[in-house]
């Protein structure tokens, strides 16, 4: 009897332990900054005629956007993610969507992570109708027709991939690029061109930044402790 | 003659489809309606960005799809050649399995098998009606053959360029459907294509002045060059330039340009061969005089 009630004890303390312990150990994180160098390239405007719907919605014109240099010099919409150094590792994908969202004849966000399994929530928030065609090359392709505004549909990935284009086959200059993955360690750059990996646990990993124009680099990082916030920096280059 | 000209009319419409089904893939339209048979639900969405290339396409499909229909029932109710009525079922046939090839095509997102099927059955059944405007023409039933020696030759070398182009048409459609490869065989068959043309159009010269042939001949002549300068120019357009300039109205126009000669190109030589072997015989004992008669076998 005395011996139950010592074992349970000692169960009971290294599931404290256990539960103190979690996210200290994963509170390490990687940050960084997507650097530009050179001459930013001309963002043409994006010629809308083909929907007057979409061209009312701009009436001042937009802007190409598949390199986005933000003022501070840096790169937008630069997927970073963990490419090696989780092992084995397993992530149950998170149960909340990702948004997707089809407005100004634009999608938002342009270029985001997603987890293998994950549901994708895309809306169409525009007066015009959308096709949502995914293309990728490790799990199923899907074309959807989203003809009513307001109107949501939910698909999953089934495969890690990276990256994923999304593209409106109406609507030939709307791409997106989804980064699909096993796990939750990625980031994409904003308009500071800064990202975030946050909760790892100390490891060696290749960090990987990728630009739909500009292309991937690599950079292999060592996180000593649990609580360690590395700083790494990429430089894409005007071509 | 009526059938001859309603087959010359949907000869027309029928090419009219090939540059609307040309334009669908140069713009990168075909998917922009992902449901089949109604397009979004319904029989006319918003003409808004490339649904303007699908849905106008489909839209020409169904009328010469209905045209055939017609086409095929007035033969079997006028003709009295059973091979032609056969024909006009064959051809009827094609327009339908065109359809459903389309429906797949746009179900199953553009499988390359079915896609390149798809635009190889386009020209085909363009041959087949060119062949039936030919077949219901007083050119074909009121011919007289005359016997010419070199006859034989023509046929062959006439036979063989067309069996030529239509490789290269099946190569044209694996590169336009793969984003461009298998380009390096279809330059180099083009070689041989050409030669073929120029071949055909100088045996069709050494025949007896003033034939039906001469003209069709030239003309086929001419498209080889122009289909020459059109290839460059998608190659250059949609190839070596690379992703940015597919989208751009000079590849789009340059790619359909160069599908549309070429279905013409098919269907002049297809022309030209059938003519050939309607107008002129071999003589049997080999002997140079020129002979009329035969009209009365086909």
């Amino acid at each position: 009897m005395k011996k139950n009630k010592v074992s349970m004890m000692i169960t009971v303390l290294i599931l404290i332990f256990q539960v103190a312990l979690i996210p200290s150990a994963q509170a390490a994180a990687i940050t960084g900054k997507i650097a530009f160098e050179g001459t930013a390239p001309a963002s043409p405007p994006m010629a809308m005629d083909a929907d007057p719907n979409c061209q009312m919605m701009h009436p001042d014109g937009v802007s190409a956007d598949d390199v986005i240099v933000n003022p501070n010099g840096t790169l937008k919409n630069v997927f970073v993610y963990v490419k090696e150094g989780l092992g084995d590792q397993t992530f149950e994908a998170p149960k909340e969507p990702v948004a997707f969202n089809q407005q100004g004849c634009q999608y938002h966000p342009k270029v985001f992570g997603i987890q293998v399994g994950q549901p994708l929530e895309i809306l169409n928030s525009d007066n015009t109708l959308h096709n949502v065609h995914a293309v990728p090359t490790k799990s199923t392709q899907f074309n959807l027709g989203m003809p009513i505004q307001g109107m949501k549909l939910k698909k999953t990935f089934t495969a890690p991939e990276v990256m994923v284009k999304i593209k409106c086959d109406v609507h030939p200059w709307m791409a997106a690029y989804a980064g699909v993955l096993k796990h939750p360690f990625f980031g994409v750059s904003g308009d500071e061109g800064t990202f975030e990996i946050k909760n790892l646990v100390p490891g060696q990993y290749v960090i990987e930044a990728w630009h739909e124009k500009y292309g991937t680099q690599t950079f292999s990082v060592t996180i000593s402790s649990a609580d360690e916030t590395k700083d790494i920096a990429f430089t894409f280059k005007a071509s | 003659m009526g059938l001859n000209r309603f087959s010359r009319f949907l000869a027309f419409a029928t090419y009219l489809l090939i540059i609307a089904g040309g334009l669908v893939t140069s713009t990168g339209s075909g998917l922009s309606v992902p449901d089949w048979p109604l397009s979004y639900g319904s029989f006319f969405p918003p003409m808004v960005g490339g649904i303007r290339f699908e849905h106008s396409h489909r839209l020409i499909a169904g009328s010469v799809g209905l045209l055939t229909l017609v086409l095929m029932v007035a033969i079997l109710r006028a003709e009295k050649r059973v091979w032609l009525k056969k024909l006009g079922m064959l051809t009827f046939g094609a327009v339908i399995l065109q359809a459903v090839l389309g429906g797949i095509t746009v179900i199953y997102l553009l499988p390359t098998f079915v896609s390149v099927f798809h635009a190889c059955l386009a020209q085909t059944f363009f041959c087949l009606i060119i062949s039936i405007a030919l077949f219901t023409s007083p050119l074909w039933t009121k011919a007289e053959p005359v016997q010419f020696p070199k006859s034989f030759w023509i046929h062959r070398i006439l036979f063989v360029t067309t069996a030529l182009i239509y490789l290269q048409l099946i190569l044209g459609a694996v590169v336009r459907h793969t984003a461009g490869n298998g380009i390096v065989y279809h330059a180099l068959m083009a070689f041989l294509v050409l030669t073929g043309i120029f071949l055909s159009t100088y045996s069709v010269m050494c025949l007896p002045a003033g034939n039906e042939l001469q003209r069709p001949a030239i003309f086929l002549g001419l498209l080889a060059v122009a289909q020459l300068f059109l290839g460059v120019g998608s190659w250059m357009t949609r190839i070596m330039m690379g992703e940015s300039a597919r989208q751009g109205v000079s590849a789009v126009l340059f790619a359909t340009a160069h599908q549309a000669t070429g279905a013409l190109i098919l269907a002049s030589c297809v022309y030209l061969t059938l003519l050939s072997l309607r107008l002129f015989i071999q003589p049997e004992s080999g002997h140079v005089s020129i002979v009329s008669g035969g009209a009365d076998r086909i």
